[in-house]
């Protein structure tokens, strides 16, 4: 009945789903903790910049689809979407989310929206302006951020998602016009270029860790909770392997070829 | 519509839909699966092929929106953008997206368009690299000294004149590299996964267009 | 040190952009204008690319996805060309084309006028076809691989595939001998590795822009990737075919960029220490 090869990939994958729902269910009674992570903090003093410069925020979760494989850095710089919008709203800064899949949209109004209401402020939260759909092509998405960049200058700049090409030109643009900048993918090709230019970083699964490190959900708690279990089984795994290996037994490797 | 109709059903038909697709992988029932989860991408591409008629008409609905209220410094563009939408539709419904006519045009504008902008990228990249491989400290000094054997490396003439950077560099990516890009790998991994999870049980919530309750009550 | 060395050092460190990409302009424009002819050096995953393909026998299917987008073309439609010079060049090979990205037919279009089959004596439908777009990057591959008929049945100008005799026997796959990919997007590089190379175990040939290199590595150190190419690496493979073309061109350019901005960041170093030096002595 099962196939040969994927039998304990099978297994893996149900051990991190029981892990998963178990984590999400504990969360539920005690949110675990996580590490301190700069960039994240630095969000207060960023919104609290802006306020003071008199210039928006800039947002944006790069491109990518719901529906694809980079769904999920999608959501977690929707989650932090959520937060920067509630924190500008306090500060009386103006959010501009940069807009690449149309589908996000309806997602991210609601967002903001839920997000000025907390804050207090529903009358300040104006969708149009704020939410701007600029095109589903890479490059013109990229240039219309840039022209943004120039004409309105803001005074921070969060970019959280999947990235391509466009991230160096993102970085450079707005370091250029003087943007205190916080960055974050889980996409490896793009890391470096973040790195070099931004002020801030969010590397790999810590931009998962953000939408849970500031919404405070336990699902999402939960869920990076049982992610991390399941590295600590990788790290298990290698370790025995390389034992394993250097003492002349194949029998890590074969348990994964299983 | 009901809630229920709203968020279950389709909640359930995504749990059906990746148990099924899950079953075709690790379970040997292809010859009962198998047409199913054949039908289900099949699907999966029609859906992804009408996606994009979709952002073309939201494009419309944009735009002749920045039209009508004439926004500043923004609506000559929103013309100009949908002069060019019905251009390339008319020349492609015509003369078919691989006639001589279409190929032109998207020659002509957008591939030298893009390839343009892309290019771009060099130049920051350059400016990127003057302002940020300076020796500050240890770690600084460190991402220098990678970042020069690399960028020499992949200077063909160079490789040939100062052969021993080739090692140097391949020792690099294979080791310190590779190691840190797996652990990048994993983690987004193990990200996909616990978001497939979520999706299935219900508690992500994103693909139906709005926020779980969770979700709305968040914040600082 | 005097207030103006320290503005010396200053300004050495904080050179205007437009200063550095004038030169890198200048630097760019020359050697395209007048070819310099720097060696360039054959690397083992080219040659790697090369004996993979030589060494398929007569009648093999290879399955290639012009996965890359218009920005992408002057980086790896050089590469893509000289890959085709090869398998056109050997003959006896089945190359099927389909595109996981939008722009992918016209972009092999180009590639192949670049080409020229009919100089191999290669006909369309008979030695190499394509078989269009199919949206959906990762459900694309994997509806291909599982049942090609049924995920499409018209080639790229929507003539049925059963008149042409290349897809002769070629169902799923498991009728494919080799995999190439071109793409400027990690979805597709990846996606053959989880969507073909996986389940189906099928050799796959990747090439990527330059800095997608690091992050497919562990997949090709893995054994998941035969061999794995940046498409600046195109003049090294049209020297390893002897047909030279955009590639070559492009080495020289390459060669020069590169030092240039080794010089540049020197410099920014040489700045930055003369300034703090500078600094010193004034405090000191």
């Amino acid at each position: 009945m099962l196939v040969a090869g994927r039998i304990f990939a099978l297994g893996m994958l149900i051990a991190l789903w029981i892990f998963i729902i178990g984590c999400m269910e504990m969360a539920k009674k005690k949110l675990p903790s996580f590490r301190k992570l700069a960039g994240l903090d630095a969000l207060p003093e960023m919104a609290g910049r802006a306020a003071e410069m008199n210039r928006p925020i800039h947002f944006t979760t790069g491109l990518g689809e719901l529906t694809g494989t980079v769904a999920p850095q999608l959501v977690a710089g929707l989650a932090v979407l959520g937060y920067v919008s509630e924190l500008a709203a306090k500060y009386g800064v103006k959010v501009i989310y940069s807009v690449y899949q149309a589908q996000v949209m309806p997602i991210a109004t609601e967002l903001m929206r839920e997000a000025y209401v907390r804050a207090g402020k529903p009358d300040a939260f104006n969708a149009e302006e704020q939410i701007r759909y600029l095109s589903g092509e890479q490059f013109a998405y990229a240039t219309a951020v840039q022209g943004i960049a120039e004409r309105e200058r803001p005074a921070a700049n969060i970019m959280i998602g999947p990235f391509y090409a466009e991230s160096m030109m993102f970085s450079e643009t707005f370091f250029r016009i003087g943007a205190i900048q916080l960055a974050g993918t889980a996409r490896g090709y793009q890391i470096p270029f973040f790195a070099v230019v931004c002020d801030y970083l969010l590397i790999g699964e810590e931009i998962y860790a953000a939408g849970a490190y500031l919404s405070k959900d336990p699902i999402q708690a939960g869920s990076i909770q049982g992610q991390d279990i399941g590295k600590i089984i990788g790290w298990i795994l290698m370790f025995i392997g390389v034992l394993a290996t250097v003492a002349g037994t194949p029998i890590i490797n074969d348990l994964l070829k299983m | 519509m009901s809630l229920f109709v709203r968020r279950q059903i389709p909640i359930v038909l995504v749990f059906v839909a990746a148990l099924l697709v899950m079953a075709d992988y690790f379970l040997g029932f292809r010859t009962t699966t198998g047409p199913i989860v054949t039908d289900l991408q099949n699907w999966g591409i029609i859906l992804s092929a009408f996606a994009l008629g979709f952002g073309a008409v939201n494009l419309f609905y944009l735009h002749t929106r920045h039209i009508s209220r004439r926004t500043p410094g923004q609506w000559p563009f929103s013309i100009w953008i949908l002069i060019m939408i019905v251009v390339f539709t008319i020349i492609g419904v015509a003369t078919g997206p691989t006639g001589p006519q279409y190929s032109w045009l998207y020659n002509a504008s957008y591939f030298a368009l893009s390839a343009t902008v892309y290019s771009s990228l060099g130049f920051y990249m350059t400016t990127g690299c003057y302002r940020a491989l300076r020796a500050r400290n240890a770690e600084a000094a460190l991402l220098l000294v990678v970042g020069a054997i690399a960028l020499l490396r992949n200077a063909p003439a160079v490789a040939v004149g100062v052969p021993i950077i080739i090692p140097m560099e391949a020792w690099l990516s294979s080791i310190p590299t590779t190691s840190a890009q797996r652990g990048i790998m994993i983690g987004a991994a193990l990200g996909a996964i616990a978001l497939g999870v979520r999706t299935m049980i219900g508690r992500e919530t994103g693909f139906l267009g709005r926020l779980t309750e969770a979700e709305r009550r968040g914040g600082t | 040190m005097s207030k103006e060395g320290a503005g010396f050092w200053r300004k050495l460190e904080d050179v205007p952009r437009e200063i550095l990409y004038t030169i890198l302009l200048i630097v760019f424009i020359i050697p395209m204008l007048n070819p310099i002819g720097f060696p360039v050096p054959i690397s083992d995953a080219v040659k790697k690319w090369y004996a993979t393909i030589d060494a398929l026998p007569a009648g093999s299917a290879i399955m290639i996805d012009f996965g890359y987008s218009g920005g992408g073309e002057p980086e790896l439609g050089p590469l893509a060309a000289a890959v085709y010079h090869h398998i056109f060049r050997k003959g006896g090979l089945k190359p099927i084309t389909m595109s996981t990205s939008i722009d992918g037919t016209l972009l092999w279009d180009k590639v192949i006028a670049e080409v020229n089959p009919e100089k191999y004596g290669r006909k369309y439908g008979v030695d190499y076809i394509h078989i269009g777009y199919i949206s959906g990057t990762e459900t694309a591959m994997a509806a291909v691989g599982k049942n090609l008929r049924a995920t499409t049945s018209t080639d790229y100008h929507g003539a049925s595939l059963d008149q042409f005799p290349i897809m002769q026997g070629i169902a799923d796959a498991s009728s494919f001998k080799l995999l190439i990919c071109y793409t400027t997007g990690g979805d597709q590089s990846e996606g053959w590795v989880r969507q073909w190379y996986t389940p189906y175990k099928v050799p796959y040939l990747c090439a990527v822009i330059a800095m997608m290199v690091p992050t497919m590595l562990p997949y090709q150190k893995a054994g998941q990737i035969v061999s794995l190419l940046a498409g600046a690496q195109a003049g090294e493979m049209e020297l390893l075919i002897n047909v030279p073309g955009r590639g070559i061109k492009s080495a020289d350019v390459i060669t020069l960029t590169h030092i240039l901005v080794f010089a540049f960041v020197v410099l920014g170093n040489i700045a930055y220490y003369g300034r703090k030096a500078s600094e010193r002595a004034r405090g000191g």
